[in-house]
């Protein structure tokens, strides 16, 4: 592996020379002869009955070329994985995110002005905004044709028996952690364009993750249109960000379907931001009951999770992120005895999706903060008892997990030893550090029936390389890191490589960009791909030259023999003295991999993933006694990446993550009143600026995953999982105070001290 | 009523009818199809449609084009030499991985534009400073920021 | 796309003239909060009357205290060095508000004018006794800012009338203020609580100036002890908050319990309980009121420490 010539090396992005100039196209930028623009009216109330709703006035606005209804959608098409959820609502609303009509016009600005033109009249109905309300008898149906709000998805792990390790258990600790709204805030905002062509086929113009599950979507939706058999086509733009939020298709999609087909034209959608903000599903909120225990040597006997979910009104990707929570739940840490129970609740708040981690931040901030208690409960340092029960290679978990690869111990050295753990922890100066792990899939996930990518490469006379790859480039660099592979493998200057990877009708399959999934499998597809046209070029030399195939190498885009340095070519030569030859070829290879993991079996049990990706954060912060504020003095994220395939992307990776985390821990929360945003806009929703960046370190381990192509795992979603107990952790060993529910406001923090010191007087005067 | 202004863009010199209610922006990106320049939220609190009027780093979607009248507007297609090489700071926001998604991109370069042709010797305070109105979701800042100091730490040549 | 008719003066007798002969017209200055207003559909003008073209509007001068003309932004402010030294204060507040490219068109009068509680410039402007220069139909006029803030987005300008500027009276070298704005994030943000102070300090008999001991690291709490045989009385103080009420407000009870006091520490806590006494904050997204007034107590004191140090420390004596 020493000698790499591409693979291991800080390349630079491939579409950033684009980027920098200003000439990537977003969706934002595109238009299409004769485009209309659409928009969409909202419901004013989170849980209503429509009492009228007339749309003759915004029909009748010169440039109005269509205005649709609930009653336009055909066949009661509903989409999402519950099938709960109409483009277009009518009778009665449920969500202040609720489309009720839309309308395409020859501008934004006739579009906008005939929504003001649609009268509605409503009755407002009692609304359920807070999930354990609605989980009791007798509460509002956010559904009334389902008998309960709690989702029919019966989420549990059972692992050993913990009823039988708690009687065992030298210590245990018991606490409920809550976390907030948050939400992905791509800088570029949603949107498509639909267009039809003269036999009814559809290409879309799109931002999402998944295209063919995307097209999947949009083909069930013609079908339901009355447009079966019809073809599909996604033309990826250049995507501004996505982080989960393009995961699944939204209602603003299907209505731009129907507007198309209603007035024959391309019609777009563009979000503004507050839409951006209020329209497009966020990461839940979770309420979680956890209990751990060890015996006296600090081994961990048990855990147990008891976890209600807010689904929203719809049921997207967010009611299914228990299956990715169990991931930490059954398998951070060695813990033989594992219970796990998680019930989504129906609300009348928007409702949920995928969000970078999917699920697993929430559970890691109420194991990792757990654990500190139960070190401090056991008189551990948090440091001994993590590393006690730290995650090994060759481990099967209780939730059989087969651990391939696992560096956590070593990142766990790498934070003690920069963050001065030993010297820093327990000073009580209003200082402290603190640490949490993560463990994600880093090979795969396999929650779909399929967890593939294909790859087609196809080479020119030239010895120019295009890569046709299902993997999608959401600014995460995954063209890039298919491209270093591809070139790694034949040979090949980087430049010479074009990856095509944002159209359906090139490219192909791909369960989409999610899972932290696309270097290790579109990786390993385009790896086998190149491998295979690496074999028909050499054997085509090594016949031309008089030598065996096994005696061939390519550097450089030179096929050369490795006994005689003599005998060598250039492989365009090669390519072009097999294409002009009587019975002539060109090269082209295909490769679908789909990685060997398992789908859950019906007791949730299987390996997800064929390898697991490790990490641990360390925070020293610095906590305001006065304000409540905390400062982050030093940042150390640690990841066991298994090989970086390319150490600056990854960093990347790692720095963006880990912001997004340090947002998700001090600052960001949705602020919902009775299902009304409140803050849907950048000043009030506190993403993280330049100046909040604290000093940071991303520490790269590499632990060689036999699996992985060149060795490396998944890193995509790790960077955030960890933050937020860390820095909770980290706040504990400064100021006393624990903190449960997140963000870990100022407000918290100080009403935290005052009671702590209300609490310490009380003791000591009695 | 539709007017008639003259302004610099990209050093060279622009005639455009516009309709008074215009901003900058929608001049920009639908006008005159310069669609480097972003829209991140159209009310001057993410910074990616920066661009740099007579030196300054301005919100375009906040800006009546009418104040464009006469004044010099740089964005981001302004930026490369005629030659068509890149400007350092684009040079070293492509080396430095500076760039993920890069919907913020433009905005982020033309404020660290304004930034290093007033202070060629930018601390890292003065970088954050100058660049926390332009929001970026992917990058944690940090490889910007490395970015900024290596074009304006000799990045010139 | 909004539709209004825009207008470029280039003196304040033009603009007043337009605005006093257009139908629902509105001045505009940087833009930044009227563009946004207009955007959010929350104002529909027909007319915009644009104040960045008046000739000789955008100028700091220096003498009989400080000028600050009408078009003067907040970089502008942050620019000067003058100011950062003997109006500091005001730097610390400019320097806070949005963004750089906000700061780089947003005036400091259309900071004003809004009357929002939340305006940074304002609690400085308000210790520094700040007059607002006012041009109008009937002529010109001078009032102090306290008497131009009226109430919730209320300001003492009459129809067609204009903020040209602002004066702000000499202080000497004794004098030290400063802003503190307590945000939730480091920039890009408006302050829950604003406090703004303005100190001066006579000290018995010794003259100012940087002793020894003074330049040290040390805190500035640990110098004042350190100086308590010195008998430092506070010669004359202003405090003022923002967002603990309709308008940015000064706290006068807390100004008269330090007015003429030997400084300590121990006092201006005293000092901070005033000011949170008087402070009457409310809920809202942005925060919470029982935590503002706690935030006012404790950054009033730290407002006056910055002040105080600042008179005994200035920053081209280290």
């Amino acid at each position: 592996m020493s000698d790499l010539t591409t693979v291991g090396k800080k390349i630079t992005k491939r579409d950033a020379p684009l980027k920098v100039t200003g000439g990537a196209l977003y969706i934002q930028d595109m238009k299409i002869p004769g485009m209309l623009y659409g928009g969409i009216l909202y419901g004013q109330y989170a849980h209503a009955k429509i009492l009228k709703l007339d749309t003759t006035r915004a029909e009748r606005l010169p440039g109005v070329m269509a205005v649709i209804t609930a009653a336009d959608v055909p066949n009661d098409f509903r989409f999402g994985i519950m099938k709960d959820n109409p483009p277009l609502k009518g009778g009665r609303v449920r969500s202040t995110r609720d489309e009720i009509a839309a309308v395409a016009a020859v501008s934004a600005e006739i579009a906008a002005a005939a929504l003001e033109l649609i009268e509605v009249e409503y009755e407002e109905l009692p609304g359920i905004f807070d999930p354990l309300e609605a989980m009791k008898e007798g509460a509002p149906l956010v559904h009334e044709e389902m008998k309960s709000n709690i989702l029919k998805m019966p989420w549990k792990l059972v692992c050993g028996d913990v009823e039988a390790a708690k009687k065992e258990s030298a210590y245990v600790v018991s606490d409920t952690f809550r976390t907030q709204w948050v939400t992905h805030c791509c800088l570029g905002t949603s949107g498509c364009i639909a267009v039809f062509d003269t036999g009814n086929n559809l290409t879309m113009y799109s931002n999402t993750q998944i295209p063919s599950l995307a097209q999947n979507d949009y083909i069930e939706a013609l079908a339901a249109f009355g447009l079966k058999g019809r073809r599909v086509r996604i033309i990826q733009c250049t995507i501004g960000g996505g982080f989960g939020s393009k995961l699944d298709t939204y209602a603003y999609e299907y209505i731009a379907i129907l507007l198309a087909m209603k007035t024959r034209k391309p019609v777009k959608f563009i979000f503004s931001r507050e839409e951006e903000f209020f329209a497009t599903s966020p990461r839940q909120c979770s309420i979680t009951k956890i209990s751990q225990g060890c015996d006296k040597d600090g081994r961990l006997t048990f855990r147990e999770v008891e976890m209600v979910l807010d689904n929203g009104a719809y049921t997207s990707w967010g009611a299914t992120t228990p299956s990715v929570m169990m991931m930490p739940i059954s398998s951070l840490y060695k813990v033989p005895n594992i219970k796990y129970v998680a019930q989504c609740v129906y609300t009348n708040n928007t409702y949920s999706q995928a969000m970078r981690g999917y699920g697993n931040p929430q559970a890691t901030f109420a194991i990792e903060s757990s654990l500190d208690q139960l070190a401090e409960k056991a008189g551990l340092d948090p440091y001994e008892l993590r590393f006690r029960n730290a995650n090994e290679p060759g481990e099967l978990t209780p939730q059989n997990f087969q651990i391939t690869s696992c560096g956590m111990k070593e990142c766990m050295a790498e934070v003690v030893k920069r963050l001065d753990w030993k010297g820093k922890k327990g000073n009580g100066n209003g200082r402290g550090v603190g640490m949490a792990s993560l463990i994600h899939v880093g090979g795969g996930a396999r929650v779909y029936k399929s967890d593939g990518c294909g790859t087609i490469i196809k080479m020119d006379d030239r010895g120019k390389v295009d890569v046709m790859t299902g993997a999608t480039e959401i600014g995460q660099g995954s063209e890039t890191v298919i491209a270093q592979i591809v070139a790694e493998v034949l040979g090949v200057n980087i430049d010479d490589i074009n990856v095509i990877n944002n159209d359906t009708d090139v490219c192909p399959w791909d369960v989409g960009a999610h899972a932290s999934r696309t270097t290790f499998v579109a990786g390993n597809s385009a790896l086998g791909a190149a491998q295979k046209i690496r074999e028909k070029m050499l054997a085509v030399a090594a016949q031309n030259m008089g030598e065996a195939p096994a005696s061939m190498d390519i550097k450089n885009g030179v096929v050369f023999s490795m006994q005689d340095k003599e005998k060598s070519m250039p492989l365009s030569k090669v390519l072009r003295k097999v294409h002009y030859s009587p019975g002539g070829k060109m090269f082209t290879a295909e490769h679908f991999y789909d990685p060997p993991n398992e789908n859950f079996n019906k007791e949730f049990k299987g390996n997800l993933s064929v390898s697991y990706a490790y990490g641990v954060h360390g925070v020293e912060v610095e906590v305001d006694r006065e304000t409540g504020q905390v400062k982050i003095l030093n940042y150390i994220a640690a990841h066991d990446v298994g090989k970086a395939i390319n150490p600056m992307l990854l960093e990347g990776q790692i720095y963006g993550g880990g912001l997004m985390g340090i947002g998700y821990a001090l600052g960001e929360t949705m602020i919902y009143e009775k299902g009304h945003l409140k803050n849907g806009n950048f000043l009030d929703y506190k993403m993280p600026t330049a100046k909040d960046v604290p000093p940071v370190q991303a520490v790269i381990v590499e632990t060689d995953e036999q699996a992985g192509p060149f060795g490396a795992k998944g890193i995509g979603e790790p960077g955030l999982v960890p933050t937020a107990p860390a820095i909770a952790n980290a706040i504990y060993d400064a100021v006393g105070v624990r903190i449960r529910d997140l963000p870990i406001t100022p407000e918290k923090v100080l009403r935290a001290l005052q009671e702590k010191a209300q609490a310490d007087t009380g003791r000591s005067g009695a | 009523m539709k007017r008639e202004i003259t302004f610099k863009l990209n050093n060279e010199e622009r005639k455009v009818e516009v309709d008074p209610g215009w901003t900058l922006l929608y001049v920009l990106r639908e006008v005159l199809e310069l669609t480097g320049t972003k829209e991140g939220c159209g009310y001057g609190e993410c910074g990616a449609c920066t661009v740099i009027i007579d030196g300054r780093s301005v919100n375009s979607c906040l800006y009546p084009i009418l104040e464009a009248e006469g004044r010099a507007v740089t964005t981001i297609e302004g930026l490369r030499a005629a030659s068509g090489e890149l400007h350092p700071l684009q040079r070293a926001f492509v080396n430095e991985g500076a760039v993920q998604c890069g919907f913020c991109t433009a905005g982020m370069i033309m404020s660290a534009k304004a930034l290093i042709d007033e202070n060629e010797k930018p601390t890292e305070d003065d970088i954050k400073d100058n660049i926390a109105g332009n929001l970026c979701r992917c990058t944690g800042y940090v490889q910007i920021i490395d970015a900024i100091k290596t074009a304006a730490g000799g990045g010139r040549t | 796309m909004t539709r209004f008719e825009y207008h470029k003066p280039h003196t304040i007798k033009e603009a007043i003239g337009l605005m006093e002969s257009l139908e629902n017209a509105k001045f505009i200055a940087g833009g930044t909060d009227v563009m946004v207003l207009i955007k959010r559909k929350k104002i529909a003008p027909a007319h915009l009357i644009s104040l960045r073209n008046i000739n000789d509007f955008s100028s700091i001068d220096i003498g009989d205290g400080l000028q600050i003309g009408g078009g003067v932004t907040h970089s502008d402010i942050v620019a000067n060095e003058f100011i950062q030294k003997r109006y500091s204060a005001l730097t610390d507040a400019a320097g806070k508000v949005g963004s750089r490219q906000i700061r780089n068109v947003a005036t400091v009068s259309g900071n004003i004018c809004n009357a929002a509680p939340s305006a940074d410039t304002a609690c400085p402007l308000l210790v520094l006794d700040a007059d607002v220069k006012i041009a109008g139909p009937k002529g010109e006029r001078q009032i102090p800012l306290d008497d131009f803030f009226l109430g919730a987005g209320r300001v003492d300008l009459g129809p067609g009338e204009v903020v040209t500027g602002f004066h702000l009276p000499p202080f000497g070298l004794n004098t030290g203020s400063a802003y503190i704005k307590h945000t939730r994030r480091q920039a890009m943000d408006l302050p829950m609580v604003g406090i703004a102070v303005r100190v001066t300090i006579r000290i018995g008999g010794s003259e100012i100036g940087c002793k020894d001991a003074f330049c040290t690291i040390d805190s500035i709490s640990n110098i004042l002890r350190r100086l308590e045989d010195e008998e430092l009385r506070c010669e004359d103080v202003r405090i003022a908050m923002g967002v603990v009420a309709p308008r940015p407000v000064r706290t006068r009870k807390a100004e008269a319990a330090l007015r003429g006091k030997v400084i300590s520490e121990a006092l201006f806590e005293e000092i901070a309980e005033i000011a949170a006494a008087e402070a009457q904050p409310r809920d809202s997204i942005r925060g919470e009121a029982w935590y503002r007034r706690e935030m006012v107590k404790v950054l009033t004191k730290r407002a006056i420490l910055i002040s105080v140090d600042r008179v005994l420390r200035p920053d081209d004596m280290i």
